[in-house]
């Protein structure tokens, strides 16, 4: 396996790390978007490790900056966010085929980047798959029944939370933060119908990290309806790990159920060749 | 048509060093420089949170006229290596590759380092053996074993912290860790045995530690005079910001003012 990095894009004005197994094989790439402002190297390193884990089973990959993120410039051209993002992903696609060879691409993002993959994958017809973390939901009646009925009886929680509030070790921050609007949910289940329709993989993999809007495995079905039940899609609800897999145990089941996924998925036809 | 991102040349990805192993991002200034300057990045977390304010960084010395290279570390950012891997004596090494890199990218021999935290302490230590001409360090380690106390404690709070974690986890779960990178017995070992040692070197301290920390600045025979005070202090450890990123234009403003006025 070997590392390049580029500047690229059609502005050259994206910077990107790709991946690039040693055997020629012609699996799908994996395109990694990033998550909310953080660099192309991902959450605690997130994406480095996913896309050499990636590599090592033969799957070329593309870490790289969104147009104004980490160290991407601006492409100077008057687009909304949407078609910026769709345009930077077509010109990581371009990249990541012009190096490896492979025509077709998986997008993995989490959180901001899952609505980012979301996007591109309703369009671009070079997406075969999706990987998203964290990605939409929506709270439900059977969320609300989840959340707040165990708390009215738990009498060590409320300990804990009057304990916390009384003498925060750490006071949370004040500070602004970005944030996208949702779309609506009727959009974004008529959005994942129509990419099935298309053929595309998806999955989903939630965290205990998002309990504010999402807490059981149920609740996929709850927000999406019989879309996540149909042949094409995968869904995982991880309740003890949080929104950005801090502690490595976590992130390491992580990258062995997305490690399965793609396997399952989209077989390398050399698969097991040595990196 | 073709643009380019910013007024200035384009910053340069690109893999140096033995191997081929080190990521950096090479921003040269477009005329011939007398000096250039070196980032040399925090370790850990605190690399990523600086990330926006080392390429900003970059850009305004870049402006001034200086070249600026900035990269990782074996075992941090792009760099080739696993979080687990990250070792002190091959911090110093790959310090010390870099500023070669950028004396023979810039075609100047005069070579000034940038650190913040370990980024500092890292720049402080390879001084001699990188050659540099001067040091500008912002809230540098000084003391390893408290350094090292503190990240216990943030890590031991973090497995707890019911903003994240819906059920405490348990210690093994968060063992060999501090926030969020996997770490090696070995760098442990290092950074408490780390006490920074006084330079030759001319040295500046960017100082934006809390008001409650103590400072030790004496030790390293730096005088009053070369410290430079930055307000608001930088909450380096505040676990509710662990996942913000650090900016500060006070610091941009200062660095380069600085570096502009040394001849």
């Amino acid at each position: 396996m070997r590392e390049q990095a580029f500047r690229f894009g059609r502005a050259d004005h994206m910077v990107g790390i790709a991946g690039l197994p040693a055997a020629s094989t012609q699996a799908v790439g994996v395109i990694v978007l990033n998550a909310g402002l953080v660099h192309r190297i991902g959450p605690f390193r997130l994406h480095v490790e996913l896309t050499r884990r990636l590599n090592a089973c033969g799957y070329p990959t593309l870490r790289f900056d969104l147009s104004t993120v980490g160290d991407s410039g601006a492409s100077g051209e008057s687009q909304t966010r949407t078609q910026q993002v769709c345009a930077d992903v077509r010109d990581a696609v371009t990249l990541l085929s012009r190096q490896s060879g492979c025509t077709q691409v998986v997008l993995f993002g989490l959180c901001s980047g899952a609505q980012n993959a979301h996007t591109v994958a309703c369009t671009d017809a070079s997406v075969v798959g999706a990987i998203f973390l964290d990605g939409y939901a929506y709270r439900t009646f059977g969320y609300r029944l989840r959340h707040y009925l165990p708390r009215l009886f738990d009498a060590g929680r409320w300990w804990r939370t009057l304990a916390y509030r009384r003498n925060p070790s750490t006071p949370r921050s004040t500070e602004p933060v970005f944030s996208v609007v949702a779309l609506p949910q009727e959009v974004v289940r008529a959005d994942f119908a129509s990419m099935l329709d298309r053929g595309l993989k998806l999955c989903f993999i939630y965290s205990g990290g998002i309990s504010n809007y999402f807490n059981h495995a149920r609740q996929f079905r709850e927000c999406f309806g019989r879309v996540i039940a149909r042949p094409g899609v995968s869904t995982r609800f991880i309740a003890e790990a949080d929104h950005t897999y801090v502690l490595t145990g976590d992130r390491n089941r992580l990258l062995d159920n997305i490690e399965h996924w793609l396997s399952d998925n989209f077989p390398v036809a050399n698969a097991g060749a040595s990196p | 048509m073709t643009m380019l991102a910013t007024p200035l040349e384009a910053e340069l990805p690109l893999y140096f060093g033995v191997g081929g192993e080190l990521f950096g991002l090479y921003q040269s200034a477009g005329t011939p420089a007398r000096k250039a300057v070196l980032l040399c990045p925090p370790l850990g977390q605190e690399q990523i949170r600086c990330h926006r304010l080392y390429r900003q960084l970059a850009h305004a010395l870049a402006a001034e006229g200086i070249p600026v290279l900035r990269f990782d570390y074996y075992g941090c950012g792009d760099s080739a290596g696993a979080s687990a891997q990250v070792d002190w004596q091959r911090c110093l090494a790959d310090a010390r590759d870099a500023a070669d890199e950028l004396r023979q990218r810039s075609k100047t021999d005069r070579v000034i380092a940038f650190g913040a935290r370990l980024g500092g302490s890292i720049a402080l230590t390879a001084a001699a053996a990188a050659r540099f001409s001067e040091l500008v360090v912002w809230d540098p380690v000084l003391d390893g074993n408290a350094y090292v106390a503190r990240l216990d404690a943030m890590q031991n709070a973090l497995r707890r912290d019911p903003q994240r974690f819906c059920k405490p986890r348990l210690a093994s779960d968060a063992a060999d860790q501090w926030l969020g990178f996997a770490i090696s017995k070995s760098l442990r070992q290092q950074l408490v045995e780390l006490r920074c040692e006084p330079t030759t070197v001319p040295t500046w301290v960017m100082d934006s530690l809390a008001p409650t920390t103590t400072r030790e600045w004496q030790s390293l025979g730096i005088d009053a005079s070369r410290v430079n005070v930055l307000q608001p202090p930088t909450p380096w450890d505040d676990l509710g910001r662990l996942e913000l990123a650090i900016l500060s234009h006070a610091l941009i403003q200062a660095v380069t003012a600085q570096l502009r006025e040394v001849a």
